[in-house]
C-alpha cells in the first residue's frame, strides 16, 4: 500500500512516516504543496494524507486540482485549525476524512486503514453482514447470533453495523462519535465505552467466543477470533 | 431583543403631538385677533353713538326740547343717509322727531343699548339692516340714537370666515407635512434597522444606506458605517489571530505528542526506571490532550462569537437532537447513579449551526452529570411553540449561587468549591456564545436545590421548512466524512 504524506512540519512528518512504515505501509513524503502535487501526479498512490496549511500551495488547492484531473485517490486532510467551517471546507474540496492536529497516531492509523479498506473493497451494498456466527440483516435491521435473535435499540444497531462493516479494523471513539452520533467534537466524558459495553452484553455475553474487542489506547474492533486475522 | 412595532411610529406620534400644539397655538392666536378686532370695532361704534348722544343732550340743556327737535331734524337730513338712526318720543310714545317712525318692538336690550333691525329700501328691495342704538331719557321724553351696523357685521363675518379658514389651512398643512416627515423618517429608520438586522445576523459586510442629502441621518449612517468598518476589521483580525494562534499552538503540540508517542513506543519496559519514564510520558500525553481540548473550546467560542465562521445556518430539530443526546448520555448518567430524563416531544425546529447547538446541549448535560451527586436527577426538556423553542436542563444538584450566575458565563470562571473538579471553566461560556450567535436568551435559575439552565431560540416557521427539510441530528450528506459510509 502506497501512501503519500504532504506535510511541511518535517519533524512531525518523520514520526508519521515512521509509524506508518512500522504498520507496514510504503510512505513517500513531500514537504510543500508543489512537491506534493508533483509526487501525486508522478506515481499512483492508494492514499494521500495532506496538511491543510502548506507553503507554495494550500493543501485544499492541491486536493481540488487532483480531483479536477480525475484523481480519485482517497484523501485524509490534516488541519491545525479545527473549526467547523475548516472541516466543511476540507470535505467540500474533495477530502474524504478530516483530522485535527494534534492527533494520537492510533487515530490516524485507524482512519488510514478505514480509507484504504473502503477504497479496496466496498461492502456498502451488501444486505447481510456476517462476523463468525453473528449475522446482521441491514435492510430488515435484524441481528442474530448463532441463530438467536438479538434485540438492539436503533443506535446500538447503528453502532454494530458501523463496526461490522469494518470488521477486523480498529475503530476509534472519535470515529464512532462522528459517524454514529454526528458529533464532531470531543465530549469530556467517555461515553462510547459505556455504549460499547452495553453492545458487548447484547452480542457477546450469552454466546462465545467474544467478538467485540477493546484495543487499548486506540479503540474497538469486531472480528472473528477463528479467522486469525 | 426585538421590540414589536407600534401602530404609530415614534415619528408619527411626534408629528401628531407637534401638529396638535402648533394648531392649537395658531388657532388661539387667530381667534384672539378676531375677537380683539371685533371688540375694538364695537367700541368704536359705541363711542361715536355716545358722543352724538352727549352732544344732543347738551343741545337740550341749552335750548330745550325745541332746540333738540330742530337739531334732530337737521341731523336726520345730514347724517340719515350715512346710516344714523334717531327717534325722539314723548311719554305717550308719540314721535316728536327723528327718521324712525315708531319705537322698535322687536329688539335685544343690554343696559341702555338696544339692537334691532330696520327695513331699508335698497335699489327697490327691502333689506333688513341691523342697528345698534343708545337710549337716554331727556326730561319726560326718550331719545334713541343709533347707527346702522350692517357693514360692520359683514366685515366681522368675513373676518371670522377668514380666521376659520386660516385655522383649517394651518391644521391641514401641518397634517400633510407631519405625515410626509414621519413617513420619510420612518422609511430611513426602517432602512437602518433592516441593515442592522442583517449585520446582527452575521453579515458584517453590510453597510447602512446613505442618501446624498448629507443630513443628520447620513451623518449617523456614516458614523455607524465607520464603526462597522472597525468592527469588521477587528473581527477579521481576531479570526486571523485565532487561526494563527491555533496553528502556532497546535503545531508544537503536534510535534510534542508525536515525539512522546514515538519515545513511548520504543521505550523498553524491562526495568522500573523506564516504566516510570513511560508513566510520565503517558501523563504528559494526557495533559496535552487537556490543553488541546481547552484550545478547541476557546476556538469554538471565538468562532461562535465571530458569527459561526461562515457556515450558513440550517434547520435543526432540537427535539430530535435532545432525544439522541439523551440516549447517548443516559448510560453514563446511570453509571454515576443519576437519573436522566428527556422530554422532547414533537419537532422543535430552529435555524442554526448543528455542531455548535449539539455542543451547547452536550455541555449542559456534562455539567449536570459532573456536578450532581449520585442519586440525583437531571431533566433535559425541549419545548417548542409557534414562536420559540426552549431547551432546558434542570437538576437537583448543588446549583450555583444566584450572585454568581452572571460571572459563570465568563470564560475560566468556576466556583471555588469546584476548583478540584476536572474541566476548563469554559463550558458555560461556550453555551452563552452559542446562544448569542443564535440570537437566543440564556437564563440561569436557582431551583433550590439545583440549577435550571434554559436557552430560548426563535422557532423556524413552517414556510421556511418546506423550502429545506430539517437536518436534525443527521448532517447533510456533504458534511459527513465519506469514510463514514465505508
Amino acid at each position: 500500500m502506497q501512501i503519500l504524506l504532504v506535510e511541511d512540519d518535517v519533524e512531525a512528518a518523520g514520526h508519521v512516516v515512521n509509524g506508518l512504515r512500522e504498520a507496514g505501509y510504503t510512505v513517500a513524503h513531500a514537504a510543500d504543496g508543489e512537491a506534493g502535487l508533483a509526487a501525486a501526479r508522478a506515481a499512483r498512490h492508494d492514499l494521500l494524507i495532506v496538511d491543510r496549511m502548506l507553503p507554495h500551495m494550500d493543501g485544499l488547492g492541491l486536493v481540488g486540482m487532483l480531483r479536477q484531473e480525475g484523481v480519485s485517490t482517497p484523501v485524509l486532510v490534516l488541519s491545525a485549525l479545527g473549526t467547523i467551517d475548516d472541516r466543511v471546507e476540507g470535505l467540500r474540496a474533495g477530502g474524504d476524512d478530516y483530522l485535527v492536529k494534534p492527533f494520537a497516531f492510533a487515530e490516524l492509523l485507524a482512519r488510514v486503514e478505514a480509507l484504504l479498506r473502503r477504497a479496496s473493497g466496498d461492502n456498502r451494498h451488501v444486505g447481510t453482514l456476517r462476523v463468525a456466527d453473528l449475522e446482521i440483516n441491514v435492510l430488515a435491521r435484524r441481528v442474530t447470533r448463532a441463530g438467536q435473535p438479538i434485540e438492539l435499540t436503533a443506535k446500538e444497531f447503528q453502532l454494530l453495523e458501523f463496526l461490522v462493516r469494518r470488521s477486523g479494523q480498529v475503530v476509534t471513539r472519535t470515529m464512532l462519535l462522528e459517524s454514529v452520533w454526528n458529533l464532531h467534537f470531543d465530549p469530556q466524558t467517555n461515553l462510547i465505552d459505556v455504549h460499547i459495553s452495553r453492545l458487548r452484553q447484547a452480542i457477546d455475553r450469552d454466546f462465545g467466543p467474544p467478538l467485540l474487542q477493546t484495543i487499548r489506547g486506540s479503540g474497538y474492533c469486531i472480528k472473528d477470533p477463528g479467522a486469525g486475522a | 431583543m426585538k421590540v414589536p412595532p407600534r401602530f404609530f411610529s415614534s415619528t408619527a406620534r411626534l408629528a401628531i403631538w407637534y401638529l396638535c400644539a402648533v394648531a392649537l397655538g395658531v388657532s388661539a392666536l387667530l381667534w384672539s385677533a378676531y375677537l380683539l378686532t371685533q371688540h375694538a370695532m364695537d367700541r368704536n361704534v359705541d363711542l361715536v353713538v355716545e358722543t352724538e348722544t352727549e352732544s344732543l343732550r347738551e343741545a337740550y340743556r341749552g335750548g330745550g326740547l325745541k332746540r333738540l327737535i330742530d337739531i334732530l331734524d337737521q341731523r336726520v337730513d345730514d347724517w340719515g343717509r350715512l346710516g344714523a338712526a334717531y327717534l325722539l318720543v314723548d311719554s305717550q310714545g308719540q314721535q316728536l322727531a327723528g327718521n324712525l317712525s315708531i319705537w322698535p318692538t322687536v329688539y335685544t336690550a343690554k343696559g341702555q343699548w338696544l339692537e334691532f333691525d330696520i327695513d331699508v329700501t335698497d335699489e327697490g328691495k327691502v333689506v333688513d339692516h341691523p342697528v345698534r342704538a343708545e337710549v337716554v331719557k331727556i326730561g319726560s321724553n326718550r331719545l334713541l340714537v343709533g347707527t346702522d351696523v350692517s357693514e360692520r357685521r359683514r366685515f366681522a363675518q368675513r373676518l371670522r370666515a377668514t380666521t376659520l379658514w386660516g385655522m383649517g389651512l394651518t391644521v391641514a398643512l401641518m397634517a400633510v407635512t407631519g405625515w410626509w416627515f414621519s413617513r420619510r423618517v420612518a422609511a430611513r429608520v426602517r432602512a437602518v434597522a433592516q441593515a442592522c438586522d442583517s449585520i446582527i445576523s452575521g453579515d458584517l459586510t453590510r453597510r447602512l444606506p446613505l442618501e446624498s442629502s448629507a443630513d443628520e441621518f447620513d451623518q449617523l449612517a456614516g458614523t455607524v458605517n465607520g464603526m462597522l468598518d472597525r468592527i469588521e476589521q477587528q473581527t477579521a483580525a481576531v479570526r486571523v489571530t485565532f487561526n494563527s494562534a491555533a496553528h502556532d499552538l497546535r503545531a508544537p503540540l503536534y510535534r510534542m505528542r508525536a515525539r512522546l508517542e514515538t519515545a513511548l513506543h520504543s521505550a523498553g519496559s524491562a526495568d522500573a526506571a523506564s516504566r516510570a519514564t513511560a508513566e510520565a510520558m503517558r501523563a504528559a500525553i494526557d495533559d496535552l490532550e487537556r490543553v488541546q481540548r481547552t484550545l478547541a473550546t476557546l476556538l469554538q467560542i471565538a468562532q461562535a462569537e465571530a458569527g459561526g465562521g461562515g457556515v450558513p445556518p440550517e434547520p435543526i430539530d432540537l427535539a430530535q437532537m435532545a432525544r439522541e443526546l439523551g440516549e447517548l448520555y443516559a448510560p453514563e448518567a446511570r453509571e454515576r447513579g443519576l437519573l436522566l430524563r428527556v422530554e422532547a416531544p414533537g419537532p422543535a425546529i430552529v435555524s442554526g449551526h448543528q455542531q455548535l447547538l449539539a455542543q451547547l446541549m452536550t455541555n449542559l448535560l456534562e455539567n449536570a452529570i459532573k456536578y450532581v451527586p449520585s442519586g440525583g436527577a437531571i431533566d433535559l426538556q425541549v419545548r417548542g411553540d409557534k414562536s420559540q423553542v426552549h431547551v432546558s436542563v434542570n437538576d437537583d444538584g448543588p446549583g450555583i449561587p444566584e450572585a454568581a450566575h452572571a460571572s459563570m458565563l465568563l470564560p475560566f470562571r468556576r466556583l471555588e468549591r469546584d476548583a478540584g473538579a476536572p474541566g476548563s471553566g469554559l463550558g458555560l461560556s461556550l453555551v452563552a456564545a452559542v446562544v448569542r450567535l443564535h440570537h437566543g436568551r440564556l437564563d440561569l435559575q436557582s431551583t433550590a436545590p439545583g440549577l435550571r439552565v434554559c436557552c430560548s431560540f426563535a422557532a423556524l416557521n413552517a414556510a421556511a421548512l418546506s423550502a429545506a427539510p430539517p437536518a436534525g441530528a443527521q448532517p447533510p450528506a456533504l458534511a459527513r466524512p465519506r469514510a463514514a459510509h465505508a
